[in-house]
């Protein structure tokens, strides 16, 4: 351990650390653009500049190594002067178009200009124009005026997507962001140099414009696009989806997520194919109806077969309660053994950094509930076999269109019942006779456990009807907290959908059976009593970062 | 003085020649010594670098590791791009293996076996020159296996630049090597521990490694005496701007400027008053003319005077020069050759450029000196290579030494213009 002071503070620090890691590790952010605790360090934006005793130039706080007895200053005058010198110089040829900018109202250069600058330019000069549209890859936008020459985006793509396309050409303050001749920036991780550039320079094609940041509510998720589970923030105006960022989790996805796990898992929650309202089907055609008439019409159909003519499929997009609670209901009320889920690994699509070939969010979990055949039941060959031989005369399954896989289309229409929780019209709809409108991962609590066993959180962040933002502790955006009657902000539209759990519980009540659950919580905990590997966890514990638990070879089966 | 770098024989530059004239005697005598016993004999001299920065040459040698399993490097610098500055030029001109020599006996010394010599682009006449010099020596043994059959072998590649006055700087000379952008590296570590391609290496300047030879054959006792006794030798002082005699002088250290001046580059045209010099190269603090009395070519002499050898690239201003346009013209220079990594350097040296480029225009402001003044001073040390503080000094320097050329400047367009109105 070396003892350093910083700012008349002593800290004792590993001597290893620079600087500005020892700052941080004791809660002390000194200002920096290009430094990124993940990323190599260049040392080019002068920002942490900072009076090192008995060194006689000011000290870049990202590269310079503590020691036994240094003292740092980083508020005195030399440091400060050297900081308000950066600030003026990085601000002279940026355009400073916050208010047409998306970057603005979590720009470092914005937020620093408030806290480090002098307030005023002393640039009366011609500002150096640049490129101001730049389409680096598919994803990634590049306007070169905003660009304050970090080299985040560059260090991102060479060290960590491991695809060096970017790089700096010109010299000086001409110096231009571009990619080598013949390539793009487009890579499965390419987008996370937009959240990396500390300024405008590098914005989302998908979001851009869209939305001033302070106008969207953002909430602490998953990812449900892959059993890694990357941690993420939801992005929400007038209870729309506009972007899904990253969220710091070192035990699972660092600073960093796949540009699939962004674009693809929030689009189908705004889709205009989502559905409204459960339906059943009359005269062959699906209705909308309200959720009495749903619950009932599944139960009476329900209680017309018999126990071993029906089937059911549990489903590793949905959450451990969801699932849980399928387990029980699967068990007690329909009575059946015949219980599967249907696994969807993409062979070959995964990689070292985030990537699994699992694209479910929660097939561990669904193992670790012990989700399978009963002794004596059908896996999903033999459910497939039997509703081909037509022994199983229906099927119950939870959101996943699993008529996306060909065998399974197949035999769907040999069914006489289908009831299907689904938050979207699929092909699996289609052959539905009764559809539950589930609600999806943006508008439900729950867990899903990842393919390293964490634990981790899911929250709402789309209303549903059941939902007021502010009675049900959404995240608020200002539109949220401040919109009146008569702003159309103020009334966003909201879908008729439930999460599965809950739908559960009021089929088992239509079916004779008593399930007291009020809210996911409560099943979770019921779930940390019974089932060993969830033992001891709660939501709090869970917080937003989740928690691992033990993997067990031998999967827990549930007492009921 | 005799002449020992730029020795005045005919056709120096070819092999039999310079061998004719004691040529690769010292690298014999270096491969007979322990490389500790030529490092210490270059230590001993108090030889010190060339390049800009006067740094002990020997002291600089100690800092490679004796023991690593890494391959060492050498790197000679011939970049040559500071305004003023055509010294180097000379040497590989008239004599190449001098060059080579010092090269052989400097990664004798260190225990290398590849050296660069990196020479600037636009030099393409004297990377010919070199090449072929090099060729020769190759020919005759002096590089390569089993240097004059001894045991100790090098390698010597002539690396040619691209035109970017950093990779003079010797971190971005590295990464220029190396296929990368010439960007100047983060310091530490140094490049005696993280050099080239990561290994351990030492650049020097062209002329710092011509001394070695001579060194090496004269001994540490004599070289030391020669020149100014802190910062000995030859120098080779290259004189530019209003003189009548324009060139590379090689002289011993220490000599006044006045007296290179006026002696070795014969005068001021017209024998008009001299307004200002520029020591060593456009990097290095402008002094007053009527301030030179006494300032000699050495460090010492000229830290004294409130500037700095830098590479002896004197330029020589005469009464009639627009000083004005001189520190716009050499801001603007610096402001092209920002590599553009890191801030203040990037945005700095550009807007002092544009500052200067309106008081040309006659349209800068009593404010605008001060303002130049703080951009300069927020530039300088606050940067990761001296490119900054290059740019910064000649701002800084000027308007303490030549504020009023600035104020006239200012009142030239502020004075009010008053007719006559008869009555």
């Amino acid at each position: 351990m070396a003892r350093m002071t910083i700012d008349g503070k002593e800290y004792d620090v590993d001597p290893k650390l620079t600087i500005i890691q020892a700052a941080a590790e004791n809660g002390i952010e000194i200002p920096h653009f290009c430094w990124h605790p993940s990323l190599s360090v260049a040392g080019n934006c002068r920002m942490c500049l900072v009076e090192v005793e008995k060194m006689p130039k000011l000290a870049i706080a990202c590269a310079t190594q503590v020691a036994d007895g240094m003292i740092v200053k980083t508020e005195s005058e030399r440091a400060i002067k050297a900081r308000q010198a950066v600030m003026e110089f990085l601000l002279i040829n940026h355009p400073l178009d916050c208010p047409i900018c998306d970057e603005a109202g979590e720009c470092k250069l914005q937020d620093y200009s408030y806290k480090y600058s002098i307030g005023y330019s002393r640039f009366e000069e011609d500002k150096v124009h640049k490129p101001k549209r730049v389409e680096l890859g598919p994803h990634v936008m590049l306007d070169v005026e905003r660009c304050i020459m970090c080299s985040r985006c560059i260090r991102f793509s060479d060290e960590i997507a491991k695809q060096p396309v970017l790089t700096f050409t010109q010299r000086g303050d001409h110096v231009v962001l571009t990619t080598f001749p013949g390539t793009k920036l487009d890579n499965p991780y390419s987008m996370n140099v937009i959240e990396l550039c500390p300024v405008g320079a590098l914005t989302s094609t998908d979001f851009r414009f869209k939305s001033r940041v302070w106008e969207m509510s953002s909430t602490e998720s998953v990812c449900p696009g892959c059993a890694r589970g990357c941690n993420m923030q939801i992005w929400v105006r007038n209870n729309q989806i506009l972007r899904q960022t990253p969220r710091l989790n070192e035990e699972v996805n660092s600073y960093w997520m796949c540009d699939a796990g962004r674009l693809n898992t929030y689009k189908p929650v705004n889709s205009p194919q989502r559905l409204k309202a459960p339906m059943v089907r009359k005269d062959g055609a699906l209705v909308e109806v309200g959720w009495d008439e749903a619950i009932a019409k599944a139960a009476s159909e329900l209680k017309s077969f018999k126990k071993n003519e029906l089937a059911a499929l549990a489903s590793a997009y949905a959450t451990n309660e969801d699932n849980y609670v399928f387990l029980r209901f699967v068990r007690e009320v329909l009575g059946t053994k015949n219980l599967d889920f249907v696994r969807h690994v993409v062979e070959g699509d995964e990689d070292e950094l985030l990537i699994r070939a699992d694209k479910t969010p929660n097939s561990t979990g669904l193992k670790l509930l012990g989700v399978g055949p009963m002794e004596g039941g059908r896996d999903l060959t033999g459910i497939i076999q039997g509703i081909k031989e037509g022994v199983i005369r229906a099927l119950y399954i939870l959101e996943d269109d699993v008529a996306s896989v060909p065998e399974i289309a197949a035999v769907l229409p040999n069914l006489q019942l289908l009831v299907v929780h689904s938050s979207i019209q699929n092909k699996t709809t289609e052959y539905a006779d009764v559809v539950l409108s589930a609600s999806t991962y943006a508008e439900r609590h729950g867990t899903f456990t990842n393919f390293l066993g964490r634990v981790q959180r899911i929250r709402p962040a789309v209303a549903t009807l059941e939902h007021d933002r502010a009675l049900d502790g959404f995240a608020m955006s200002r539109w949220d907290k401040f919109a009146s009657h008569n702003d159309r902000w103020g009334r966003p539209m909201k879908r008729d959908a439930r999460p599965t759990w809950r739908i559960l519980t009021a089929l088992a009540g239509a079916l004779g059976t008593k399930f007291r659950y009020n809210t996911s919580e409560e099943v979770f905990k019921e779930i940390t009593e019974r089932v060993p590997a969830f033992k001891g966890l709660s939501y709090a514990k869970l917080g937003s970062g989740g928690v691992t638990i033990q993997l067990r070879e031998q999967a827990a089966v549930p007492a009921s | 003085m005799e002449r020992l770098i730029l020795p005045d024989i005919k056709d120096l530059h070819k092999l039999d020649v310079y061998e004719a004239h004691g040529g690769y005697s010292a690298l014999r005598k270096a491969l007979g010594m322990k490389p500790e016993e030529v490092t210490d004999e270059v230590k001993k001299s108090n030889l010190r670098g060339r390049g800009g920065a006067c740094f002990p040459t020997g002291l600089k040698w100690t800092f490679m590791p004796k023991q690593t399993n890494k391959p060492k490097y050498l790197c000679v610098n011939g970049d040559e791009s500071e305004p003023g500055t055509f010294k180097d030029r000379q040497i590989f001109e008239f004599n190449p293996h001098l060059l080579i020599e010092g090269t052989i006996i400097a990664c004798y010394a260190m225990g290398i076996t590849t050296a660069y010599l990196y020479i600037r682009g636009e030099y393409g006449k004297w990377i010919r020159m070199m090449q072929k010099a090099v060729d020769d020596a190759y020919a005759k043994g002096y590089i390569g296996k089993n240097i004059l059959g001894t045991e100790f072998s090098t390698e010597l590649v002539i690396h040619k630049g691209a035109g970017a006055y950093i990779c003079g700087e010797e971190s971005a000379l590295m990464n220029s090597i190396e296929g990368e952008r010439g960007y100047p590296r983060v310091k530490p570590p140094f490049p005696a521990q993280y050099g080239l391609w990561g290994c351990p290496t030492t650049i020097n300047n062209v002329e710092t490694i011509s001394n070695v030879p001579i060194i090496i054959n004269r001994g540490w006792e004599w070289y030391s005496k020669i020149g100014a006794p802190k910062h000995p030798g030859p120098i080779l002082v290259g004189v530019s701007g209003h003189v009548n005699k324009p060139g590379v002088y090689e002289m011993p250290t220490g000599v006044p400027l006045l007296e290179i001046i006026y002696k070795y580059a014969g005068g001021v045209p017209g024998n008009k008053a001299i307004k200002a010099v520029i020591p060593g190269g456009s990097s290095t603090p402008i002094l007053r003319g009527d301030q030179l009395e006494g300032v000699c070519m050495d460090a010492d002499s000229m830290k004294a005077a409130g500037s700095a050898v830098g590479t002896a690239g004197l330029i020589v201003m005469d009464e009639d020069t627009d000083l004005i346009q001189v520190i716009a013209r050499i801001s603007k220079f610096y402001h092209h050759e920002s590599c553009g990594q890191c801030t203040p350097c990037r945005e700095g040296t550009g807007w002092l450029h544009k500052i200067l480029d309106r008081f040309v225009a006659g349209e800068g402001t009593k404010e605008d000196i001060d303002l130049l003044m703080e951009i300069a001073n927020n530039i300088e040390g606050n940067t990761i290579c001296a490119l900054g503080d290059a740019a910064a000094w000649p701002v800084q320097s000027m308007i303490r030494r030549f504020r009023d050329e600035f104020e006239r400047r200012v009142a030239r367009r502020t004075a009010p213009v008053v007719e006559a109105v008869s009555a």
